[in-house]
């Protein structure tokens, strides 16, 4: 299969800061892309990017062969990306299930009666597994299920492409695995998936491909096993030994 | 599943029938005079909620887009003897599309500083009309009086302008509940929620402001033709920011972002008030509002998304829920 999105000599600059410079992959159709490295590596910058709450300062955002850079940040879901964002965003004042049916009423799915965007969001919501939560408020929520509903209110926009910022930060390792499962479930349908991810476990579980970031730029990508075997990798992750004197 | 048609729209009529019997009982020209202030007040906070409330936009200006209303059908009436009938309309659409088209470059702004534009632009508004020769400058319009025409929204007696209001506000009331269970009202309420989520699940924040601020707007250019009819005098001063605030007073007692909400607050502040002013200001001028001062203060502290949003996470209501959806299971059943 081909690549559903291609980064080209993508750059970003807040003010001199180089937040993000000259980083390039690929994520290939079906797949599980995950991309790591540690806080200030530019991760969420990127997101930001691909999903277009900033426009690059350069490079280019190719999707399904269309280049996207510096759309409009509205018109993303349409075109079937969909996102969940790292610090939550729950309609706070709206139930679990007027959540999830508000993304399909609109994004890609375009729903056009309200009955049918809350029959379609039970289906999501019984998909993962906040069925149960439908009519609570978010915030009487935990972490756990507060992260579920952003990766529900996603799904629900009926997305090619997800991308999920940190959804498993936070969450104890059962809940994680529960994740890693209903992760499995929504790229078995047919969802390409990028991921952001600290929780190392879970993304040598789910990935085949992992991009490695560090200062904001892009250090190596390859299978799990390959990047983590990586010295360069090991370095900013544990440190170098002769430095490791405390 | 909830029904279309079930036990609480019942309910609801038959409370509306009630209120509209009262004049035929209460012969109290006092109390009818409280009842037609107490619609144009709900009418004017429902009207503002859609801005305010469902789409979280909170403005300082709807007395003067009400002022428009009321400006611009008075001299229709006045020079071109347009029916106000007829203007309903007109100010509705002229209204709706000025103040859309001016709030548009400001929709940008988030919280306080998008209430402050509207207060300059509603005192912008005040300011012209109290400078404007065509529009009688400050000392305002006197609207013709003669004899009752209905096609001249002009009336002698109260009960009329009591059925009036009575039609106004059921009208808007329906007209925002409408636009609340639709998918128009997810939008509007997923920007007041968040403009982040609202981009990202494919809703241009921009666009559904504007729509908001046209309807919101619009309908109180409405309330505003009836305001001219029924006080058939209009002067700049209908357009201040704090009449603005008494507008969106209801909104904040009985709830903002629930359509019930304006109201429940309508119906329990305006009366209040006016018991107040009758009672306490000729014992110690002001003290009235020293009350009313405290019952706002009260609600905002402890209760910020006022009765409505107390009772909607309330044991009552699920209580209530259950008693509405056992008589519908009774009376719908052998269908």
């Amino acid at each position: 299969m081909g690549n559903i999105l291609e980064i080209k000599n993508l750059s970003k600059n807040f003010k001199g800061l180089k937040a993000v410079s000259n980083v390039s992959f690929s994520v290939e159709e079906g797949k599980i892309t995950g991309l790591i490295g540690s806080n200030g590596a530019g991760k969420t910058t990127l997101f930001n990017m691909i999903s277009g709450v900033f426009p690059p300062t350069e490079g280019n955002v190719i999707y399904k062969g269309t280049d996207i850079t510096g759309m409009k940040p509205y018109k993303y879901s349409g075109l079937g990306i969909a996102r969940t964002f790292q610090i939550m965003k729950p309609l706070a004042h709206m139930t679990v299930l007027d959540n999830v049916a508000s993304g399909a009423l609109y994004g890609k799915k375009k729903i056009g009666s309200l009955k049918h965007a809350k029959e379609y969001a039970e289906e999501i919501l019984e998909f993962t597994g906040l069925y149960e939560k439908k009519d609570w408020l978010p915030g009487n929520m935990g972490t756990a299920y507060k992260k579920r509903l952003e990766v529900a209110r996603a799904l629900a926009t009926n997305p090619d492409l997800l991308l999920l910022d940190e959804v498993m930060a936070g969450l104890n390792p059962t809940e994680t695995d529960e994740a890693i499962e209903l992760f499995r479930k929504i790229n078995s349908n047919g969802t390409t998936i990028l991921l952001i991810e600290h929780v190392m476990r879970a993304v040598a579980n789910l990935c085949e491909k992992v991009v490695v970031m560090h200062h904001g730029e892009m250090i190596t990508e390859g299978t799990p096993q390959e990047v983590m075997n990586d010295p360069y990798v090991i370095e900013i992750y544990l440190g170098k030994e002769e430095e490791s004197d405390g | 599943m909830k029904r279309k048609f079930g036990s609480r729209q019942i309910l609801l009529l038959l409370l509306i029938v009630i209120v509209a019997l009262l004049p035929l009982y209460v012969q109290s020209t006092y109390t009818i005079t409280i009842c037609i202030m107490t619609f144009y007040m709900a009418s004017a906070s429902l009207a503002w909620s859609v801005l305010g409330g469902l789409t979280g936009q909170i403005s300082l200006g709807h007395a003067a887009f009400m002022g428009l209303g009321a400006y611009i059908s008075t001299l229709l009436l006045v020079n071109f003897n347009v029916s106000p009938w007829i203007s309903i309309l007109i100010v509705f659409v002229v209204v709706g599309a000025i103040t859309a088209l001016l709030l548009s470059p400001c929709f940008g702004l988030r919280g306080p500083y998008f209430t402050l534009v509207t207060i300059a632009f509603g005192e912008t508004f005040r300011n012209l009309f109290t400078n404007w020769e065509y529009a009688g400058k400050g000392k305002g319009i006197l609207l013709p009086y003669g004899e009752d025409d209905f096609g001249l929204m002009r009336f002698s007696d109260k009960q009329s302008y009591f059925y009036l209001g009575l039609g106004m506000v059921v009208l808007i009331y329906i007209i925002v509940k409408m636009i609340d269970k639709s998918k128009l009202g997810y939008g509007l309420k997923t920007v007041r929620e968040d403009e982040d989520t609202a981009n990202a699940i494919g809703i241009n924040p921009w666009k559904y402001k504007v729509i908001a601020t046209f309807i919101s707007c619009g309908l109180m250019a409405v309330c505003g033709v009836f305001y001219a009819n029924y006080y058939r005098f209009i002067d700049p001063e209908i357009m201040i920011q704090t009449q603005s605030v008494e507008y969106l007073m209801p909104a904040v007692i009985g709830g903002i972002g629930s359509v019930t909400g304006p109201l429940l607050g309508a119906v329990i502040i305006t009366p209040l008030s006016q018991f107040l002013n009758a009672t306490l200001s000729s014992i110690a001028a002001g003290s009235n509002l020293v009350i009313y001062a405290v019952i706002l203060i009260v609600v905002i502290l402890f209760q910020p998304r006022g009765i409505m949003g107390w009772f909607n996470g309330s044991k009552l209501k699920a209580k209530i829920d259950k008693v509405f959806d056992s008589i519908d299971g009774k009376l719908f059943s052998k269908k």
